[in-house]
């Protein structure tokens, strides 16, 4: 069909090549005429045209019976708003099939690490505190990421968007990910069984270090706005993070508990792939030309209501970590705080309610 | 802990999913989940919810991204070797571009209203299911755009896509079908989408476009097909299971479902007349009439297969179902006639089946074609021939529930056209068929609120009030629209073979934008 001939052309330069001529067919177009508009005339990546101006815009048909107030999708679904939400990029550039490649990659990892510690029985060493710690108050963390991705997958529907839906989307699902890969150490600190796991569950309903973090998702559930719940959840995870992850990686490193250090690892580089796609947002909600003012403003009354709570939730999570292991978390939690409100000051997001 | 008991496998993912829940005490768990009372379904026990299948995260990662790296290497592939010149014909993707506009779009939505499910269930099995559909469905709206991508690059009708879907009549079909099932609860869009769309009607719908494409050269869509058949395996299975599940629960239950199913089917089949149509008349190389799909998919495998077992719950067979039945022998030939008159409006050409392919509907529909729709063509042929072209003059009505112009006819006369009125708070509406008239009796206040294609063009809210104007708003570029023989499509195949073989094709007759 295609008359394609090989001809085998000797070249001066030191690497021999081969020149394929194949039919040429001037295409008619470069993309999607949509996309042409926003982009100009050259071809879209697969990014693009996988996700930009996908979501219907107008014509809707009926108001939903669960919000009569609203159309079925629209900027109205938050306070917080784009002039043209259309031009958000996510920098990682993910669609779908990037996105899973990655992910496989990170629980592909994940299970190498596990498998390597449980052949050696490193989880069954840890020292005791570590291990109570672990058990205590890190498994139950698995029940806070199921939370998170009830607040993060209200923006996958409700965002105005194709191109912010879908970090939400991938952030919702990634939080399912991540409670899998706590419960998976759970089991096999318990030796293939769920024991541990229901233990950890009673923890996450009782336990006192862990109330503060489970009262705010759970106030945090009855929020509308998903901008605002993705922002105060942020908040919340900053901290949580920082203080899990990250403090407590290098604490069990100096405290002979290095299978907590490779376990935790994932998790802390899946957060710093997880920012990349908020700060942009941040960004652009904090640039817009027409709403920067009113975003500024409106998030700025999100950290003033909830940076608050988020200290004392995650103050109360860093005693309870200290009366396990003395890993120093409060003065981590206090570090935290401190390193957060001084990015939210910058952004202009620090009122003096918060400060106090 | 040595002699812990072992977690079985479904335990174990019992442990990575559903136990992730608690029920909230700090504040009202009513209030995290509004919407699962309203409907009037009774939910005793979520906990007896089945899993429709057991795939953790891990596993759904790694081979989801194994299928995408072989889907996209074929894609690259067919894209490299100008795929495209290998299909049966130009006219073939007529199809793709009824899918591209009206299928893609009601993939986009699916994944965006799982997200509303997975959100708001109350139970924690459905909602992990319901994530991961809405991540599939994602998939699948990307999926079809990037295999698509490459025609789009040749060929007219799909380069607009996502803006044609808001505006242009014919996609107000799929469009108020998937708004209808969104602005539904959470448990009547589970009916509609994952039972009726997914399950009951999803070989009439989704697997026509697949087989065709495997049928007409069509590489990546096949390819598309395949890939996405274990994901609509679980959907499948999800939708049997949330039938099962609500039917199961409480008796009180059973009525409204059984309302739904009635529902549902005939929204769903006066959705799928634009597949039947396609089907029958727009694929070069045919699969099977749109006559024999219906008596497999339809009435053997669903009502000959599936609604026996239904009984058991006191579920009948859906309501109008005989009209359906009825219109087996009609409804591919009506549609296309109807989309061949007003095609200068749509995003695909049209054109008189060739004499062999007339041969074809003869004998696929002995008791009808001949009889009813030859004529049609022989008429329409002869004012081709002469130089003219048949189109329709003027808009036409459309039901204020399916959204089709009003080009049905009576049960039993496939003369006469059927009408049916409904005076509503002093207005007049008009719908298509018994069915549509029974679906708005029952919600009167929301079909009224129907963005109705024709209505809005003579309000003047389509880019203006004439055809030029609402074509250029639609935005449609030369070519798009019409008829088939002599368009740039056309052209360009012609062309283009006449040189395979050369290399270095000379440039393509360029198409202008109207707008």
């Amino acid at each position: 069909m295609t008359g394609t001939t090989v001809e085998v052309r000797p070249t001066e330069e030191a690497l021999l090549q081969y020149e394929l001529r194949t039919q040429v067919v001037e295409p008619q177009r470069s993309t999607f005429s949509y996309l042409e508009k926003r982009l100009g005339d050259k071809p879209a990546t697969r990014y693009e045209e996988g996700s930009i101006g996908i979501q219907p815009k107008e014509n809707f048909h009926y108001r939903p019976l669960w919000a009569p107030d609203h159309e079925i999708y629209g900027a109205d679904w938050s306070a917080v708003r784009l002039s043209d939400p259309d031009d958000f990029r996510d920098p990682r550039h993910y669609y779908y099939a990037p996105y899973v490649a990655n992910r496989a990659e990170l629980h592909d990892a994940f299970g190498k690490t596990l498998d390597y510690l449980e052949q050696r029985g490193l989880l069954m060493r840890l020292p005791d505190d570590w291990r109570s710690l672990l058990a205590e108050v890190v498994l139950p963390l698995r029940h806070y990421e199921s939370g998170a991705q009830l607040l993060t997958v209200l923006g996958s529907r409700f965002a105005e968007g194709s191109t912010v839906s879908q970090c939400c989307t991938y952030a919702a699902f990634d939080r399912v990910g991540n409670a899998q890969l706590l419960s998976r150490v759970g089991i096999v600190l318990a030796d293939g069984s769920d024991e541990l796991l229901k233990a950890a569950k009673q923890s996450w309903r009782d336990d006192e270090g862990l109330q503060g973090l489970r009262r705010l998702v759970e106030e945090l559930l009855l929020e509308p706005d998903w901008a605002v719940s993705l922002l105060a959840l942020d908040l919340l995870d900053r901290a949580v993070y920082a203080v899990v992850y990250r403090h407590l990686d290098e604490a069990a490193l100096l405290g002979g508990a290095g299978a907590y250090s490779l376990v935790v690892q994932h998790l802390s580089s899946w957060f710093a792939d997880q920012r990349r796609w908020l700060d942009a947002l941040y960004q652009a909600w904090l640039s817009d030309p027409a709403h920067a003012e009113a975003n500024r403003a409106l998030l700025a009354q999100v950290v003033a209501t909830r940076l608050p709570q988020v200290q004392e939730a995650v103050t109360q999570l860093a005693r309870g970590i200290d009366a396990r292991v003395g890993a120093g978390a409060v003065g981590a939690a206090d570090a935290a705080l401190a390193a957060l409100r001084e990015e939210l000051a910058a952004q202009g997001l620090l009122g003096t309610e918060a400060t106090a | 802990m040595s002699n812990a008991r072992k977690l079985s496998m479904k335990n174990r993912y019992s442990a990575l999913t559903r136990d992730l829940d608690w029920t909230p005490t700090y504040v009202d768990p009513k209030a995290v989940f509004p919407f699962t009372s309203f409907e009037g379904i009774k939910i005793h026990d979520w906990s007896k919810w089945e899993d429709p299948f057991r795939l953790t995260v891990d596993s759904y990662y790694k081979y989801q991204a194994e299928k995408d790296k072989r889907l996209y290497a074929v894609l690259d592939g067919f894209a490299q070797s100008q795929g495209h010149l290998s299909l049966t014909d130009a006219r073939y993707l007529n199809a793709m571009k009824l899918f591209i506009q009206g299928v893609t779009p009601l993939e986009y939505a699916a994944h965006r209203h799982f997200a509303f499910l997975s959100r708001y269930y109350d139970g924690p099995g459905p909602r992990f299911a319901a994530q991961c559909q809405s991540v599939d469905e994602l998939r699948h709206t990307q999926t079809e755009v990037h295999t698509l991508s490459n025609y789009n690059k040749y060929y007219g009708g799909m380069h607009n896509w996502p803006e044609q879907f808001d505006r242009v009549w014919y996609l107000s079909v799929p469009k108020s079908y998937f708004e209808d099932a969104m602005s539904a609860g959470p448990f009547e869009f589970l009916i509609a989408i994952s039972f009726s769309f997914e399950y009951l009607l999803t070989n009439l719908l989704f697997v026509p476009f697949m087989s065709g494409a495997s049928f007409n050269g069509d590489l990546p869509t096949m390819t598309f097909g395949f890939s996405a058949q274990s994901d609509e395996s679980r959907h499948m299975t999800l939708g049997l299971e949330a039938i099962k599940f609500l039917l199961e629960q409480d008796e009180a239950n059973v009525p409204i479902v059984q309302a739904w199913i009635d529902k549902w089917f005939w929204r769903g089949y006066r959705l799928v007349a634009l597949i039947a149509q396609m089907l029958d008349y727009m694929l070069p190389r045919k699969v099977m009439s749109w006559k024999e799909s219906f008596e497999l998919y339809f009435e053997e495998q669903m009502l000959g297969g599936l609604f026996p077992d239904l009984e058991f719950y006191g579920i009948t067979k859906p309501r109008h179902v005989e009209q359906a039945i009825g219109e087996k022998d009609l409804l591919s030939h009506q549609v296309y006639w109807a989309l061949y008159q007003f095609s200068f409006a749509a995003g695909f050409t049209t054109t008189v089946p060739e004499d062999d392919h007339l041969d074809w509907l003869s004998a696929n529909y002995p008791d009808t074609f001949d009889k009813y729709f030859r004529p049609l063509w022989d008429k329409a042929k002869k004012v081709q021939d002469e130089g003219g072209r048949v189109f329709f003059r003027g808009l036409p009505q459309l039901c204020q529930v399916c959204q089709i112009p009003m080009l049905f006819t009576e049960p039993g006369d496939p003369m006469r056209l059927a009408q049916r009125q409904v005076v509503h708070n002093g207005e007049r509406y008009d719908f298509c068929s018994d069915g549509c008239q029974w679906i708005f009796e029952r919600e009167p206040e929301k079909y009224v609120q129907a963005w109705l294609p024709v209505h809005q063009i003579y309000q003047g809210n389509c880019g203006g009030p004439s055809v030029p104007e609402v074509l250029a708003w639609y935005g449609l570029q030369d070519g798009d629209a019409g008829e088939y023989a002599g368009s740039v499509d056309q052209q360009n195949w012609e062309r283009w073979h006449d040189h395979a073989g050369k290399a270095d094709v000379e440039a393509p007759v360029e198409a202008e934008v109207r707008a």
